[in-house]
């Protein structure tokens, strides 16, 4: 008999309590990126466009247009503009509104 | 159909026959609710995704995330679920199929769609898919993620049956070190 059965069995609990609790693996999950719209520049912002293998990010001027429910948490915006970009920690994303998945970072970056 | 979504919008409703209508809808959305918290029947429907979604899924039923303690079940039959979960971006070969099994289900239902592609984020609409499962399906909830955890799949669930509040509108995705930023 495998170990963790015997451990689970003196324990009582194997499962996961989510939702009811904060589930502990939820840390190392890859998640969407976060944006520091000061630190974010038009050059950095088209730099990210150009890498994203989605159609996650898309530029309307000095918007940068977010699309959670394309992003595959891939990091690699976060690879060519590592000032600007963070894990956002979010993976808790379900949602009734498909628009809601859509979100504007302003880019203030190039105003200093 | 959709427990989720509660019309929360002060200065909407008007006379007291609209107050009389969102009441009665509000009582019926709390009633098929409560029907759904008990015990929900799944019906996978795979439209074309690279099966990581799959995978994912199928971790649900793990004795890690023990999806059964929450009175969710996967069915092999569409006359038996409650609840389609949608994967992959619905390639045009499969509308008979997708429209045959949503039909098959017994109402009310409840339509997810899961994952990147199913949302319209890796497929361009071209000949050979739609791109998006809205554009088939009336998508009552959408879970983002490519693939999307099994807690993150958990969570949408618990969303679809109204157990659980939606917070993606909320989420600005601005850093929190940021001055201009922070989750609201």
């Amino acid at each position: 008999m495998p170990l963790w059965s015997v451990r689970g069995l003196r324990r009582g609990v194997v499962t996961t309590r989510y939702p009811a609790k904060p589930d502990q693996s939820a840390a190392a999950l890859p998640t969407p990126p976060a944006f520091r719209p000061r630190e974010l520049t038009r050059q950095d912002a088209d730099r990210m466009i150009a890498v994203c293998p989605r159609a996650a990010l898309r530029r309307r001027e000095d918007v940068l247009i977010f699309d959670v429910g394309a992003c595959a948490a891939c990091g690699r915006c976060a690879g060519v503009a590592p000032h600007a970009v963070t894990a956002s920690g979010e993976f808790e994303l379900a949602t009734t509104t498909r628009s809601a998945l859509i979100k504007e970072i302003p880019i203030l970056g190039d105003q200093r | 159909m959709n427990p989720a979504s509660e019309p929360d919008q002060p200065g909407q409703a008007v006379g007291p026959a609209s107050q009389d209508a969102a009441e009665a809808a509000r009582k019926l959305r709390d009633m098929i609710a409560k029907q759904f918290g008990r015990s929900l029947h799944i019906r996978t429907l795979d439209t074309g995704s690279c099966a990581v979604c799959e995978q994912e899924i199928r971790l649900l039923s793990a004795p890690h995330y023990d999806l059964q303690r929450l009175g969710f079940f996967f069915t092999p039959a569409p006359r038996h679920a409650d609840l389609l979960l949608v994967t992959g971006p619905m390639v045009r070969a499969f509308d008979v199929a997708a429209r045959k099994t949503y039909e098959a289900m017994p109402g009310p239902k409840v339509v997810v769609a899961t994952g990147a592609c199913a949302l319209g984020g890796v497929y361009p609409k071209d000949a050979f898919v739609h791109g998006d499962v809205g554009e088939v399906l009336p998508v009552d909830v959408w879970i983002p993620g490519c693939p999307p955890s099994p807690l993150a799949l958990l969570y949408g669930l618990s969303v679809a049956v109204g157990r659980l509040a939606e917070k993606a509108p909320g989420l600005t995705f601005l850093a929190e070190d940021d001055p201009e930023g922070g989750e609201q």
